[in-house]
């Protein structure tokens, strides 16, 4: 290879800017060729030396004699920008645009800052928004684990009550809570999934649900409790059912009375 | 501010170049005089750093120049690396070999090495205050450091 070639490349390698075809070429070559070391030591120490050459400081007078000289740049610019002299035009406009920047850059800085700041702010809120989110959601899951544990019935009570103390439901709640007073075998989660829904009462869908309910519920505690929920929301459309309720021979008598007191109210 | 963030670079830079604290202070100096002087010039979408040292270029530049004008005669290389400046005194002895062989390279190789080497700029920001290419830059570079080595290891053997 030609020296001034192998040089060069020697270089990058020392400072680490070959691709790695030529690093293995230039390894190869280091491993087999005695002059190449030789080279590749002698470069390496005059570019580390250079590398790590000290960095002076230099003596206070320098700063000193700068703001002493910048003074009196300043003070020139000031009294021939306050001549009148028409010669001095040129030095006027000179300094002119340069206390406009300044005044400029000022404005931009506090602008930016103001900008920042706001941005920093609308973050912080997003960022708030996120854990609030984040934390309703790891709520929903443990209720919905709760409802679905089939060992516990203290458990799923305490997930109906934890539904209950849910801001809003969505449709996976709803639906989970009906389905618990709809088919659990304990009466109380029952009850407590029904009490979570009469929350959620405003909600469309969660009416339809406990409509839908008074005609398939078999309990009578939940039938009685459902029926006064829905006379208390003054939910007329459910009159026909409660008649079909009170002519109904397989219903208990205490169901029958409520149903019968219902009509009475929301008629 | 510009002043304490290029001042300590400025210098250093000079130092080396002119291999006398003293007079590289002067001149620091001189390069931030201008600056407040010539604002107006720099154009924005430059870099700063390139311009502060185009500026201590055309400072030393004129520095030599006047120099020579009054002397006559050109400032003897072989001379001023026989010279032991202020700065060596302080060196270990490898890097006072690094500082005699560095003043036996060509003027341009020796600024060439104390801005890519000693000031750590990318051949980029060299390239853009020497108005060439990258590729030249680092073409030059490379036969600079070339030189450097041998000069370095003659002067050790010798």
């Amino acid at each position: 290879m030609e020296k001034e070639k192998l040089e060069s490349l020697l270089i990058d390698y020392i400072d680490g800017n070959l691709n790695d075809a030529d690093r293995a070429t230039i390894e190869q070559e280091l491993a087999q060729n005695k002059s190449t070391a030789k080279l590749y030591r002698q470069l390496k120490e005059v570019m580390d030396l250079m590398a790590n050459s000290k960095v002076a400081t230099p003596g206070l007078s320098l700063k000193q004699n700068f703001e002493k000289a910048l003074q009196a740049e300043i003070s020139k610019t000031e009294s021939s920008s306050s001549a009148e002299a028409p010669a001095k035009a040129g030095k006027q406009v000179f300094f002119k645009p340069w206390v406009l920047r300044a005044a400029a850059g000022v404005v931009l800085v506090i602008v930016g800052i103001g900008i920042g700041d706001q941005l920093n702010k609308s973050r912080q809120h997003d960022l708030e928004v996120a854990a609030l989110r984040k934390e309703v959601e790891d709520n929903k899951k443990m209720m919905l684990s709760m409802l679905e544990n089939q060992q516990s019935a203290s458990q799923r009570v305490m997930g109906a009550t934890v539904a209950y103390e849910l801001p809003k439901a969505d449709d996976e709640i709803v639906n989970a809570l009906a389905k618990a007073m709809d088919e659990d075998p304990n009466t109380n989660v029952r009850l407590t999934a029904l009490e979570a829904l009469g929350k959620f009462y405003q909600q469309g869908h969660v009416r339809i649900k406990l409509i839908k309910a008074l005609s398939t519920q078999k309990d009578p505690v939940v039938q009685i409790a459902l029926i006064r929920l829905l006379v208390q929301m003054k939910e007329k459309q459910v009159v026909n059912e409660l008649e079909k309720i009170t002519r109904d021979g397989n219903v208990m008598k205490a169901v029958k009375d409520e149903a019968h007191s219902g009509i009475l109210k929301l008629s | 501010m510009l002043f304490d963030r290029y001042n300590k670079r400025i210098f250093n830079f000079l130092r080396q170049l002119t291999n006398d604290s003293m007079l590289a202070e002067d001149l620091a100096q001189n390069v931030f005089l201008r600056l407040i002087k010539y604002r107006n010039s720099y154009r924005e979408g430059n870099r700063f750093q390139s311009w502060i040292y185009q500026m201590a270029r055309n400072v030393f530049a004129d520095h030599y120049q006047s120099n020579k004008n009054k002397a006559g005669s050109h400032i003897d290389v072989e001379k001023m690396s026989d010279h032991i400046s202020d700065i060596e005194e302080n060196l270990e002895e490898r890097e006072q070999l690094l500082h005699r062989s560095l003043a036996k390279l060509s003027d341009e190789q020796r600024e060439l090495l104390v801005l890519t080497r000693f000031q750590h700029l990318k051949y980029e920001e060299v390239a853009a205050i020497m108005d060439t290419t990258v590729a030249n830059i680092k073409v030059k570079v490379h036969r600079a450091i070339g030189k450097l080595r041998e000069h370095y290891f003659e002067l050790e053997k010798s």
